[in-house]
C-alpha cells in the first residue's frame, strides 16, 4: 500500500529483524565504513585538538600537545627531552565504533528520514565527545603508567588506577557499548508488547 | 492524553533499561578486570579459545602450534588478548539481557544461547584473522580492528534484539513495573 504525498506516516514504524532490516544494516555498515575511511584523518585532528585543550586546561604549566598524523595520535610534551621518542597512540582503535553507530541507526525503517538522520548526527556528536574523553584518559594513562620513574613521581596509586582503569574500560567495554547506548537513547525506542518501535 | 502518558511511560522504561545496562556493564567489567578473576577465569578461557582455534586451523591445513594464548605458524603468530576473546561482546549482551524486563528463566536461556552464539562467531573471527594474517598480512589490521570487532559486536546487539522481541518475552509485560 503506497503512501500519499503530504500524509503523515503512521507513528510507530516497528522494527522487524527481517531481510529488509539485514539489508539496511549491511548498507548502513558499508556507508558508515566508507564515510569513516574518507574522513578519519580530519576527524582525528578535531578529536586530538579537543583532547589537547582539555589536557592543557588542567596542566600547570600546559605542556601537552597532540598531533594526529597517519593514523596515530602523537603525544608530545614541551618538557620531554628533545632526543626522546614521542609515543604514538593508534587512532583507529579509538573511533572505529562510528561504523557501528551508522549500522545500528540504519536498522530502523526509513533511516534517511530527516528526523531519524538528524538523531543519527546528534548521536555522532555524542560519540565524538566520548572519543575526546577516551583520548584524554588514554594520554593520562600513558603519563601515569608508561613513563617509569617520571610516572611514579607525578601520579599516585589512585590516579594511576583511575586513568588506566578508565581507558581500559573504554577498550574492553565502553567503545562497544557507546554506540549501542547512544542508539538506544536517541533512536527513540518504544516498548509496546515487548516489540521495539521507532516512532516517527 | 493516554498516548502522551504511554509515551512518557515508554521513555521512562527505556531510560531505566539504559541505566541498568550501563550499571551492569560497569559491574561486569570490574569483575573481569579484577586480577584474580582475570588470572583464574579469563586467561584460561582465552587459552581454551586459542586451543580450539588451533585445532580448527590445523584441520584447515594451516599447521599451527598453540602456546597459552598464542597461535603460531611458520609465517605468522597471533596473541589472543582481551577484546579478541569474545568476552567484550558477551559482557555487552549479558548486560542488555539482564537489564531487559523478562522472566529469569528466559534470561538464563538467552544468556546461555547468546554466549554460545557469540563464542561460535568468535572462533570464525580468530580462524579467519589468522588466515588473513598468514596469507594477506596487509589486510590484517583493518580486518582485525574494524571489520571483525564491529561484526562481533553487531551480532551481539542483533542477538539481544532478536531475543528481546521473541513472543515469549511478552510474559515480561506482567513484569512491567520492574523494567524499562
Amino acid at each position: 500500500m503506497g503512501r500519499k504525498k503530504g500524509v503523515a506516516r503512521p507513528r510507530g514504524a516497528r522494527l522487524r529483524l527481517d531481510g529488509r532490516a539485514a539489508l539496511r544494516l549491511t548498507a548502513g555498515f558499508g556507508a558508515g565504513l566508507a564515510f569513516w575511511l574518507a574522513f578519519s584523518a580530519p576527524y582525528e585532528k578535531t578529536v586530538a585538538g579537543a583532547a589537547e585543550f582539555l589536557l592543557r586546561l588542567f596542566e600547570r604549566p600546559a605542556v601537552t600537545s597532540l598531533v594526529a598524523r597517519a593514523g596515530e595520535i602523537l603525544v608530545d610534551r614541551s618538557d620531554f627531552p628533545p632526543a626522546s621518542p614521542r609515543p604514538g597512540l593508534p587512532a583507529a582503535d579509538l573511533h572505529f565504533n562510528f561504523v557501528l553507530l551508522a549500522a545500528l541507526f540504519a536498522l530502523a525503517p526509513h533511516p534517511l528520514e530527516l528526523r531519524r538522520f538528524g538523531r543519527f548526527w546528534i548521536a555522532a556528536g555524542g560519540l565524538w565527545a566520548i572519543h575526546v574523553l577516551a583520548l584524554v584518559f588514554q594520554v593520562e594513562a600513558l603519563y601515569a603508567t608508561r613513563l617509569g620513574a617520571w610516572s611514579d613521581a607525578h601520579y599516585g596509586a589512585l590516579a594511576r588506577n583511575i586513568w588506566a582503569g578508565g581507558f581500559h574500560f573504554y577498550q574492553i567495554a565502553g567503545r562497544f557499548a557507546a554506540p549501542f547506548a547512544l542508539w538506544w537513547a536517541l533512536g527513540n525506542f518504544e516498548f509496546r508488547n515487548s516489540k521495539f518501535e521507532f516512532p516517527g | 492524553m493516554s498516548a502522551v502518558k504511554q509515551n512518557g511511560s515508554s521513555n521512562r522504561r527505556s531510560l531505566v533499561f539504559l541505566a541498568k545496562f550501563l550499571a551492569l556493564l560497569v559491574a561486569f567489567y570490574a569483575l573481569v578486570a579484577w586480577n584474580p578473576v582475570n588470572d583464574a577465569v579469563i586467561v584460561p578461557f582465552t587459552a581454551g579459545i586459542a586451543r580450539v582455534s588451533g585445532v580448527l586451523l590445523n584441520a584447515l591445513g594451516e599447521k599451527v602450534s598453540v602456546e597459552g594464548t598464542e597461535i603460531r605458524s611458520g609465517s605468522f603468530a597471533v596473541q589472543i588478548e582481551n577484546g579478541c576473546n569474545g568476552v567484550e561482546a558477551a559482557l555487552l549482551f549479558g548486560a542488555a539481557v539482564l537489564a531487559f524486563p523478562a522472566p529469569w528463566r528466559r534470561r538464563l536461556t538467552g544468556l546461555v544461547g547468546g554466549f554460545a552464539a557469540i563464542q561460535g562467531l568468535n572462533f570464525v573471527r580468530v580462524v579467519s584473522l589468522f588466515w588473513i594474517g598468514a596469507h594477506r598480512p596487509a589486510l590484517f589490521s583493518s580486518s582485525h580492528t574494524v571489520l571483525w570487532q564491529s561484526a562481533v559486536v553487531l551480532a551481539s546487539v542483533l542477538l539481544f534484539l532478536f531475543w528481546a522481541s521473541r513472543p515469549e518475552t511478552r510474559g515480561a509485560e506482567a513484569d512491567r513495573g520492574h523494567g524499562p
